[in-house]
């Protein structure tokens, strides 16, 4: 056993007598309404009832500063946020209502009080919440008389069929159409009859977004393959639905937009995609550079392509054969080194030659490669270059001798490298549960390697988002902790011996 | 040896705030309080000098505030400040950049340190003028918005670049002790440890009145200061405009704009 492993033991014999305390929802309330901080409060207040929970919304609404900055936390849970609702003042209201948390309950209640106060920025906001119930968008789509709130309701995704025929109905003799219509072809959740609806009354830019909506019925797409707009071939260029002959056809488009359509479609036929591969226009030859139906002669004049940023794509496709990638591991283009390096079936050998690079953007690359062996790793390890022993911090490869070895580097990006690599285990983890940097401490709690009393010990750190997460942590593992204390005296007993 | 680091407690603003009952600030309620970031980088240069030095050298921080700059002090000996220094009376409300650098300059009269840093502006107030006002009552030399410095504990003179428009640097010798207003960049401000901030938690922080600096209610305060703020308000909203339509539409307008800026 470590010295730090020795260190953190004694620690977790010291919590086993609080840790006892968290075997019930009631204890880890009383636990937190000990510790008297708002922060901590907000984190256990959905398993409190009664006095607790008025002794928590107590502690989390003592100052009306407090209530503002729980209010506006993205972080902040559901539960917490009803419970300011409560409260009265129109500033907490205002963030409630930009909260991304905020329950659909609440805010419908939010909305009840915003339309007696005729509130309209906060009528605005509820129509663009996500979380917003459908009767109340139905309300504002049936009642509200601001074209803001309005426009705002055809943007949001949780408008459900429904909702959105009701505006579109309602506004059809508006000037307010137009606009309201052009979002709800945007809008994910129109459904095919409403596009449809929309098409045969609307201008062409609102057509085109319906034809490349994912509802857009099919009739519609036939419908529109005989167009010659340019707006609308680049649309169709690149949707599966259109067939082989309209393809051709785009293919011969002067404009090179529609033939990007074409080079990126997965359906275009393999007679067209040789014709794409030396177009005239990088842009297309960059779509083509990604295909995953390539023959032999694509890729080899792809591969001695004057625009770098095709060879780069090239690079990174994991059909370029051997003699290729070779070619360009050598390019004179940084980006298209690092983007073999990157390649998901770039071979050893190749990986060797890249570790030697000049650039450390390049070098960086194959130490992020999960192809990356360990005597590789190594070497990279000695690198000075922070990029560079990010990507060995990262690479689950790397020997736990040499994560224990970044876990002390003075770069917070290696050290967080360790934190996220999956492999790294709790004794090579456990210094990083003192690291400076208060976002590596939270990571840390979410981290699978960690044992539970590893995290528990974090409950009083000095940063309410540390303290804040360990007790998120502890509310929603709260039973499986319990299970996990039974048989934990045994695992702490082995631990011991 | 002893530098010593001039540090303010800043107030940074929510998106939604709300502007005082007197019209002359922010309602307190909507700010968020935080070290200022410039002395942030001030006192980094200062560890990075005590770290360096073969002799002892003392780091000092010193700001003129209420019980709540405490926080930000603290956060000052958890990165390694030997000592912290807050000076306050309710008369000194209201007080200008010229009178804190006055309070500032009585508390350096009694430490007397070898070396003074403060940050080139506060972000919340951005007058820039409270470390050259220390200057001015010290009859120190000054140099603004320093970029890199080149000093060693005893020397008597310092080597600085200035940072200027159009990103020239200016190479300044100056005499010690000296007052150097520091750039942001100029160095990269450590996290402080857990381990510091626990021993931050316990240090004491030496609270310094107004009589201690034999100063008096008089000198300070709003009265005193050559500036008042006479209102704080939010400007009308300019000329953008959200740009709607399909996706299509937003690119051709942009397209529209961007030819219409260059005359095409």
């Amino acid at each position: 056993m470590s010295a730090s492993s020795m260190k953190y033991g004694k620690k977790l014999q010291s919590s086993l007598s609080e840790m006892k305390m968290q075997d019930s929802a009631d204890a880890l309330v009383k636990l937190a309404i000990k510790a008297g901080d708002p922060y901590v409060a907000a984190a256990v207040h959905e398993l409190a009832t009664g006095a607790s929970k008025r002794q928590l919304e107590a502690q989390m609404m003592e100052t009306r500063r407090t209530a503002l900055s729980l209010a506006r936390w993205e972080h902040t849970p559901a539960s917490v946020l009803a419970a300011l609702s409560g409260i009265g003042d129109d500033a907490v209201d205002l963030r409630l209502d930009k909260n991304p948390n905020t329950a659909a309950g609440v805010l419908s209640n939010l909305y009840v009080d915003a339309s007696n106060k005729r509130n309209l920025d906060l009528t605005k906001l509820i129509a663009q919440h996500r979380n917003s119930e459908a009767a109340v968008l139905k309300t504002i789509a049936l009642y509200a008389e601001d074209a803001d709130s309005l426009l705002a309701l055809s943007k949001n995704p949780s408008a459900n069929a429904e909702v959105l025929a009701c505006l579109s109905t309602r506004l059809a003799e508006d000037e307010l159409s137009v606009a309201v219509n052009k979002n709800i072809a945007q809008n994910i959740s129109a459904p095919a009859d409403l596009l449809e609806r929309i098409y045969r009354q609307s201008d062409l830019h609102t057509q085109v977004a319906i034809i490349g909506h994912v509802n857009c019925p099919d009739a519609l797409i036939t419908e529109a393959m005989a167009s010659e707009d340019l707006l609308v071939m680049r649309t169709l260029a690149r949707d599966r639905r259109v067939n082989a002959d309209v393809l051709r056809r785009y293919a011969g488009s002067e404009d090179a937009g529609v033939r990007c359509g074409v080079a990126g479609n997965e359906t275009t036929p393999l007679s067209l995609i040789g014709v794409l591969a030396g177009d005239s226009s990088e842009l297309v030859r960059r779509e083509i550079a990604s295909r995953q139906d390539l023959l032999p002669e694509h890729i080899a004049a792809l591969a001695t392509d004057a625009d770098a940023w095709v060879r780069q794509r090239l690079a990174r496709n994991a059909i370029a054969p051997l003699d290729v990638l070779k070619v360009l591991a050598a390019d004179a283009s940084t980006d298209v080194r690092r983007a073999v390096a990157r390649n998901t079936q770039c071979p050893l050998e190749l990986l060797e030659l890249l570790a030697a690079d000049g650039t450390a953007w390049v070098r960086a690359a194959v130490a992020y490669q999960h192809h990356s062996p360990a005597e590789l790793l190594l070497a990279l390890a000695e690198d000075e270059d922070v990029d560079v022993l990010s990507g060995v911090a990262n690479n689950p490869n790397t020997p736990q001798q040499i994560l224990e070895k970044l876990v002390a580097s003075n770069e917070a990006d290696v050290r967080r490298g360790v934190i996220l690599n999956k492999a790294a285990t709790r004794n090579t983890l456990l210094p990083l549960l003192e690291d400076p940097y208060y976002l590596h401490r939270i990571l840390m709690v979410a981290n699978p390697s960690m044992h539970e009393l590893d995290k528990w010990n974090l409950r009083e750190d000095p940063d309410y988002q540390v303290r804040f997460s360990v007790y998120r942590w502890a509310v929603k593992n709260i039973a499986p902790i319990n299970a996990r204390y039974i048989v934990g005296n045994e695992v702490i007993r082995r631990r011991r011996v | 040896m002893k530098i010593l680091v001039a540090v303010k407690q800043v107030a940074a603003l929510e998106e939604d705030f709300e502007i005082r009952a007197d019209g002359k600030d922010v309602d307190e309620d909507f700010m968020l309080y935080d070290l200022n970031e410039w002395d942030d980088y001030s006192l980094e240069e200062a560890m990075k000098i005590k770290e360096s030095s073969d002799t002892e050298v003392e780091v000092v921080v010193v700001s003129v505030g209420p019980d709540r700059v405490d926080e930000s002090l603290r956060k000052c000996l958890a990165k390694g400040a030997d000592r912290a220094i807050r000076v306050w009376d309710d008369s000194a409300e209201g007080s200008d950049a010229v009178v804190i650098g006055r309070i500032l300059a009585e508390t350096i009269k009694k430490e007397a340190p070898d070396m003074v840093f403060a940050g080139v502006q506060s972000s919340d107030q951005a007058y820039a003028s409270t470390g050259i006002s220390v200057a001015s009552y010290l009859n120190w030399p000054h140099a603004a918005v320093v970029a890199d410095l080149q000093y060693k504990p005893g020397d008597n003179k310092a080597v600085v670049r200035r940072e200027l428009e159009g990103g020239l640097l200016q190479e300044v010798e100056i005499n010690c002790p000296a007052v150097l207003t520091i750039q942001l960049g100029i160095n990269k401000p450590r996290y402080a440890s857990l381990r510091g901030i626990k021993q931050a938690a316990t240090k004491p922080i030496e609270e310094v009145s107004l009589s201690d600096l034999s100063l008096s209610a008089d000198d300070v305060g709003a009265a005193k200061s050559m500036s008042r703020v006479r209102r704080m308000y939010v400007p009308e909203k300019g000329r953008a405009t959200m740009i709607e339509g399909t996706l299509a539409e937003q690119a051709a307008k942009i397209i529209q704009i961007i030819n219409e800026f260059k005359g095409a």
